[in-house]
C-alpha cells in the first residue's frame, strides 16, 4: 500500500466510527422497545441523532418555540454544531460522518469492481447537470410542507431512517422503495441519494461557495494529469477549478495532494494565503521537477 | 496553512464531540422529549402540545381537564382507567370519517380542541373543523361554550362510529352507547391490562397501576417508590445500578 492510499483510512475510520455508532443506537432502540437494557450508550430514536430534523423543525422553532412531532432538541443541537463544521470545511459531514453515505460509498466499491473505468459515468452530463438540483427541490418542498404540516413528513421516504430502522412498523413502502433504488443505483452511479436527492447535501453544499478553509489549485504546479476529476466521486472537474467552489463537493478530500494529487502543493484545503511567495515559488517548481517525471509516465 | 486528513478528524471531534459534551452539559442535548408539556409566555401548560402519548390522567394533571369529562364527552366506557388510556388510542376505538372530502380521525386534535374549549382558552387548530355530536352536546350541557361558538359547533358536527361494531353510532341513546362501549372499550383496556409488560416506555405510575404495590416495588428494586412516578423504570434502574432486564423479569412474575 502506498504511502498516499494509507493515508485515506483516517476517513475510513471516521465513516466506520460513525457507521457502526448509527447501527449500536438503532439496535439499542430495539432493545428499549423490547423492554430490554441498552448496551454502551443509550437508545435515543433515530431522529434524535439526525440534523436534518433540525433543519424541518426550524420554522417551527422560530415561530412557536417548539419543536415538530418526533424531534428532538438533540437534533437541533447537531444541525447547528454540523453548519459550523460545514463553514469551516463545507460539506465534510457528508464525506465523513453520514452513514447512509458510507453505505452508498461501500456499495459503490463493488460497482468500481464490475465496471471499472465505466462506474460513476454512465448518468450522460446534458441529464446529469439539471438533475443534482432535484435535491434543492427537495430541500425546499420538505421544509416548507413541514413548517405547514408540523409533522416530520421527510420520514415517509427517507431511506436512511428505512435502512437503519428496518425493523420498525414505522418505516414506510416508499422509504423502502427509495432505498432499494438508492442501494442498486450506488451499483452504478457513486452516491446518487447525496448527488440528486439529499435534501441535507443540497443544505450544506450551498456553504461550499463561501466556506473559511478551501480547496485550492496551484495553477502553476498542476501537471493536468486529471488524476483529480478521475477521483472524485461527485464528478467535479477539479483540475479547471483554481478554487473549488462546485455546490457538490464533499470535502472527501481524496482530490488533494495528501492522497491523490501527484504533484505536492498542487492541490489541498487551505485556510490562509501563503505569504512566502519565493519560498514556495521555489518548492513549487522542485515539486514540478520532481513529478513531472512520474506525470509523464501517465 | 494547509489543512490534512488528520485536522479534519480533530475538527469533527472538538465541533461533533466536544458540542455534544459541552450541550449535555448545558442542558441542550435532550435526545427524548420530558413527558410534561410545554409551558406557554403565560406559564401554563400549552395546548398545543397535548401528544398522543399523555394519559387521560396526564391531561388532568397538567390542564385539568377531569379525566372523566373526556372519557364522557367522548362516549369512552366509564371505567376506562385514566393512566392507562393514551389519547392516540382514540384513533383505535373510532372509525374514521369523511368531512369535507377529507379523512379525519378522532384523536389527539380533537382532544386538544375539547380542552381548549373547556378551559375557554385559545387554541387554533389547522385540522379539527368537526367535534363529535356528543362532544358538542357535552359541552354545551356544561354551559363551556359561548354563543357565538355554540353556534359554530352544532353546525359542524358528526356521529362517532365505533371501529368493532359498524352498526352502532355513538351518538344515538346513552343506554345503546354503554353498551356498545362495553363491548369495545372493555376488551380494549382488558386486552391493554392482561397484556401489560414492563418495556422501556414503561413510566413507574403504569406499573403500580397494574397491581405491583409500593412493598412489591420496594422488595423487587431495594429502593421505595419514588416520588415522582412519571419516571421511566428504565431510568429509575439505571439511577439505581440496577439491571433493567433482571427487574422487568421479576415484575412479570
Amino acid at each position: 500500500m502506498s504511502k498516499k492510499q494509507k493515508k485515506d483510512l483516517i476517513r475510513l475510520a471516521v465513516q466506520i466510527f460513525f457507521l457502526a455508532l448509527i447501527i449500536l443506537i438503532s439496535f439499542n432502540h430495539f432493545r428499549s422497545e423490547q423492554g430490554l437494557a441498552p448496551l454502551l450508550i443509550g437508545a435515543p430514536s433515530l431522529h434524535a441523532v439526525c440534523p436534518f430534523g433540525g433543519v424541518v423543525t426550524i420554522y417551527t422553532y422560530f415561530t412557536e418555540g417548539t419543536f415538530i412531532q418526533k424531534i428532538h432538541q438533540s437534533s437541533y443541537t447537531l444541525m447547528w454544531l454540523v453548519l459550523a463544521l460545514t463553514l469551516l470545511f463545507g460539506p465534510v459531514f457528508c464525506g465523513w460522518v453520514c452513514p447512509f453515505g458510507t453505505v452508498e460509498e461501500f456499495i459503490g466499491k463493488i460497482g468500481k469492481k464490475i465496471f471499472k473505468k465505466n462506474y460513476n459515468h454512465f448518468v450522460p452530463s446534458i441529464i446529469d447537470k439539471p438533475l443534482r438540483y432535484i435535491r434543492y427541490v427537495i430541500l425546499i418542498l420538505v421544509v416548507v410542507n413541514t413548517a405547514i404540516s408540523g409533522k416530520l413528513l421527510f420520514a415517509n421516504f427517507d431511506p436512511y431512517f428505512a435502512l437503519f430502522n428496518i425493523w420498525s412498523s414505522e418505516v414506510t413502502r416508499l422509504s423502502l422503495l427509495v432505498l432499494g433504488l438508492v442501494l442498486i443505483g450506488s451499483l452504478f452511479v457513486e452516491r446518487p441519494w447525496c448527488k440528486y436527492l439529499c435534501p441535507l447535501g443540497a443544505l450544506l453544499g450551498i456553504f461550499n461557495l463561501f466556506r473559511i478553509v478551501k480547496l485550492k489549485r496551484n495553477e502553476k504546479t498542476c501537471i493536468n494529469c486529471k488524476a483529480c476529476d478521475r477521483v472524485c466521486p461527485m464528478n467535479i472537474n477539479v483540475s479547471t477549478s483554481k478554487v473549488v467552489s462546485d455546490h457538490q463537493c464533499i470535502s472527501c478530500l481524496l482530490c488533494t495532494d495528501e492522497i491523490t494529487c501527484p504533484v505536492n502543493n498542487t492541490l489541498n484545503f487551505t485556510v490562509l494565503e501563503k505569504k512566502n511567495s519565493r519560498e514556495n515559488s521555489e518548492k513549487d517548481s522542485k515539486g514540478k521537477n520532481k513529478e513531472s517525471i512520474s506525470g509523464g509516465k501517465k | 496553512m494547509k489543512i490534512k486528513s488528520i485536522h479534519i478528524l480533530l475538527a469533527i471531534i472538538i465541533i461533533i464531540g466536544g458540542g455534544i459534551l459541552l450541550a449535555s452539559q448545558l442542558g441542550l442535548y435532550n435526545t427524548t422529549k420530558a413527558k410534561s408539556p410545554l409551558k406557554t409566555a403565560e406559564g401554563v401548560y400549552d395546548i398545543a402540545d397535548i401528544r398522543g402519548s399523555h394519559t387521560l390522567e396526564e391531561i388532568e394533571k397538567y390542564y385539568q381537564v377531569p379525566a372523566s369529562s373526556i372519557i364522557e364527552s367522548f362516549g369512552l366506557k366509564p371505567d376506562s382507567n385514566p393512566s392507562i388510556f393514551k389519547l392516540k388510542d382514540l384513533g383505535e376505538i373510532y372509525k374514521p370519517v369523511e368531512l369535507e372530502g377529507k379523512e379525519y380521525i378522532v384523536e389527539t386534535d380533537t382532544v386538544r380542541v375539547f380542552v381548549s374549549l373547556y378551559l375557554k382558552k385559545p387554541y387554533i387548530s389547522d385540522e379539527t373543523f368537526y367535534l363529535p355530536e356528543r362532544t358538542v352536546n357535552y359541552l354545551i350541557e356544561n354551559n363551556k361554550l359561548t354563543g357565538e361558538e355554540k353556534d359554530y359547533w352544532l353546525t359542524h358536527t358528526f356521529k362517532l362510529e365505533y371501529l368493532e361494531n359498524d352498526s352502532l353510532s355513538a351518538s344515538e341513546t346513552p343506554e345503546k352507547i354503554e353498551e356498545a362501549v362495553e363491548e369495545t372499550i372493555e376488551d380494549k383496556v382488558a386486552e391493554e391490562i392482561e397484556e401489560f409488560k414492563v418495556t422501556g416506555q414503561t413510566i413507574i405510575q403504569e406499573l403500580l397501576d397494574s397491581g405491583i404495590t409500593e412493598e412489591n416495588f420496594e422488595e423487587i428494586t431495594g429502593f421505595k417508590v419514588p416520588e415522582d412516578k412519571s419516571i421511566l423504570v428504565k431510568d429509575f434502574a439505571a439511577d439505581k445500578g440496577i439491571e433493567f432486564k433482571e427487574i422487568k423479569d421479576k415484575f412479570a412474575e
